[in-house]
């Protein structure tokens, strides 16, 4: 029944004006509440916005000035300006994180949502036990990350693991995932996507679900083509749940820390250091809480571009259809 | 005829398509869980047995050790978490669907934007101001933390729910004589159970898998489960059998929560975006 405008505006089927002026009542619920409105309001409103803003606006502005400081540990505090950011720069450090952060976003991004999209298309159709295996495939975007890296730090084991022991049986060589600087990177793709490829196909299904069952039959008739039918019938209902995959995907990827984190230690060398995970050690490894902060801070910046970016080119122009399915 | 005979094929195909992904994606957990009743020696045979003896050693040997109380701390803090957020959630899930707010939708879209707020953002400061006032490893800490994800996950997925309760349900209860926050008690809030549920389960989830801020902020006494399992695999060497077990076990509890919410998996992944 939601339909949606916009995957981050309010996107209520409840289309109301913009509540910019308080004196008219949203709802006919609201105009009876009278004068004891004002402090139903206050209930509804006040204890959840006081509690976030007091637990994210602070925190935040806190480590914006911490950023400010020379903030090492088991020394004095000292501000130094942007030197931390100036230092920043001049970090090999940071600029093979930052490259690895957003090499693992593009690739696990691309590769998520093509086949997430393609699996869509098969997992969508009724035939028994397709329905059934749904499931099997969805469970894995439910467990925790760090389990699941954890998991496949097994699974990869070059002398050990069942994956060697597959290609192997295929008569192929092991591979040396996690100790090879390019196939540990390769190994967190894998993961990224073994985990998250179900979050798109569960999307998918769930657009395709909002195709009115005409237009399909329509195009049947017609015999349009493969690539005609995707565009005109399918697209116009993937567009809305396309874009919050992409959305979701490119930020979790951009913020990713525990698989790196258990599969690989970042390493070998720096080879699969994200940011996030550079971040943790410049503050528990190396100390150096001031810079910790202000990588921190580079990825909410970094997230608030390519968040802002994403909304403004790809936000559907058009109203949405109703995006309802029957999942 | 023959164009049924195409259809057959395509049929086929599709589920032959199906069941290589379902492998792909569901292989690698069924390896974990057979792995856990492995004897140390089965767990390293080359090459890898499917037929064994299985034992329950290993998880006997992770039910005596420290896990049991790291798994009781992420329930206690999922759950308590998961209470609170439901509480405020609703509260203000409610008043957005239904009255009115200066800059309601840029407050919407901030509490929205929280989803997006990294982890690794929050971790430094938390660090600082927990550790100067000695909360540092308590669960406490834990709690003040994960409500600030679950609030904004339980305002969107609620307000998604309270959108479809007809106004006129409510309109006819208040020609009965309920006042307004009788409404919300007695008439709106029990027709979102099932979305109270929801949202439970998938803030109880989101709680349990969260990792990094349980690392950075607890020592020995809060650890969570995820940060247990993280410290099993250390310069001791791996003890495979005792992870797979640990791991298996904390699963449990997820693959129970996902079944039941199977139908609403749509709702919860998508921030209450779609149903």
């Amino acid at each position: 029944m939601k339909a949606a405008r916009s995957p981050l505006s309010d996107g209520a089927a409840v289309a109301r004006p913009a509540a910019a002026v308080p004196a008219i009542p949203a709802t006919s619920v609201e105009a009876a509440a009278g004068p004891s409105g004002v402090w139903l309001r206050r209930l509804f409103f006040v204890p959840t916005l006081i509690y976030l803003l007091v637990m994210t606006i602070f925190p935040l502005l806190y480590s914006l000035g911490v950023s400010l400081f020379d903030y090492t540990m088991g020394r004095e505090a000292r501000f130094i300006g942007l030197r931390n950011y100036a230092d920043l720069l001049a970090d090999p450090l940071v600029w093979q994180a930052l490259r690895v952060t957003l090499q693992l976003t593009g690739m696990a991004v691309a590769i998520e949502l093509t086949l997430g999209v393609a699996l869509g298309f098969v997992f969508f159709q009724q035939i028994p036990p397709i329905p059934f295996l749904r499931l099997l495939v969805f469970m894995p975007m439910m467990l925790a990350p760090l389990v699941i890296g954890l998991f496949w730090r097994f699974l990869l084991d070059q002398t050990f693991g069942l994956v060697n022991f597959l290609l192997s049986a295929l008569g192929l060589a092991p591979v040396p995932w996690l100790i090879h600087p390019q196939f540990a990177l390769l190994s967190v793709l894998i993961v990224d996507v073994w985990q998250w490829t179900p979050f798109v196909t569960l999307l998918t299904v769930a657009g395709l679900g909002t195709v009115p069952p005409e237009l399909k039959e329509a195009a049947a008739l017609d015999r349009a083509s493969g690539w005609m039918r995707f565009r005109h019938i399918y697209w116009p209902y993937l567009r809305f749940p396309l874009l919050l995959a992409l959305l979701f995907r490119t930020i979790d990827v951009m913020k990713m820390f525990d698989v790196p984190y258990i599969l690989t230690g970042g390493g070998p060398g720096n080879f699969t250091t994200t940011l996030s995970l550079l971040a943790y050690r410049y503050h528990f490894q190396f100390f150096q809480i001031g810079k910790a902060a202000a990588i921190a801070w580079v990825v909410v910046i970094l997230i608030n571009i390519v968040t802002n970016l994403m909304v403004r080119w790809l936000m559907p122009r058009a109203p949405q259809e109703q995006v309802d399915t029957g999942l | 005829m023959a164009i049924r005979w195409v259809d057959g094929l395509k049929r086929g195909g599709v589920l032959v398509l199906a069941f290589v992904a379902t492998a792909f994606f569901f292989l690698p957990l069924l390896w974990i869980v057979i792995s856990s009743f492995k004897t140390q020696l089965d767990l390293f045979a080359i090459p890898p047995k499917w037929v064994f003896q299985p034992t329950l050693a290993n998880y006997i040997n992770v039910l005596r050790s420290d896990f049991r109380a790291q798994f009781a701390n992420s329930m206690a803090v999922a759950l308590a978490s998961t209470l609170f957020s439901l509480l405020l959630g609703s509260l203000t899930a409610y008043g957005f669907s239904r009255y009115s707010l200066r800059g309601s939708s840029f407050i919407q879209f901030w509490i929205l934007s929280l989803r997006f707020l990294p982890a690794v953002a929050v971790m430094v400061p938390f660090f600082l101001v927990f550790n100067a006032l000695r909360l540092r490893d308590t669960l406490l800490v834990l709690f003040l933390v994960y409500n600030i994800f679950n609030i904004s996950f339980a305002v969107w997925v609620l307000k998604a729910f309270f959108d479809e309760i007809p106004l006129e349900l409510e309109e006819a209860a208040m020609l009965d004589g309920y006042s307004p926050l009788q409404v919300f008690l007695r008439v709106s809030l029990p027709l979102v159970r099932p979305g109270l549920v929801t949202t439970a389960i998938f803030c109880l989830i989101q709680s349990l898998n969260e990792f990094l801020l349980a690392l950075a902020l607890t020592v020995r006494a809060a650890e969570t489960a995820p940060v247990g399992l993280a410290k099993l695999q250390t310069f001791l060497g791996t003890d495979w059998g005792r992870i797979s077990a640990a791991g298996t076990l904390f699963m449990l509890p997820v693959v129970l929560f996902t079944i039941l919410v199977r139908n609403e998996l749509v709702r919860g992944m998508s921030f209450g975006r779609m149903k």
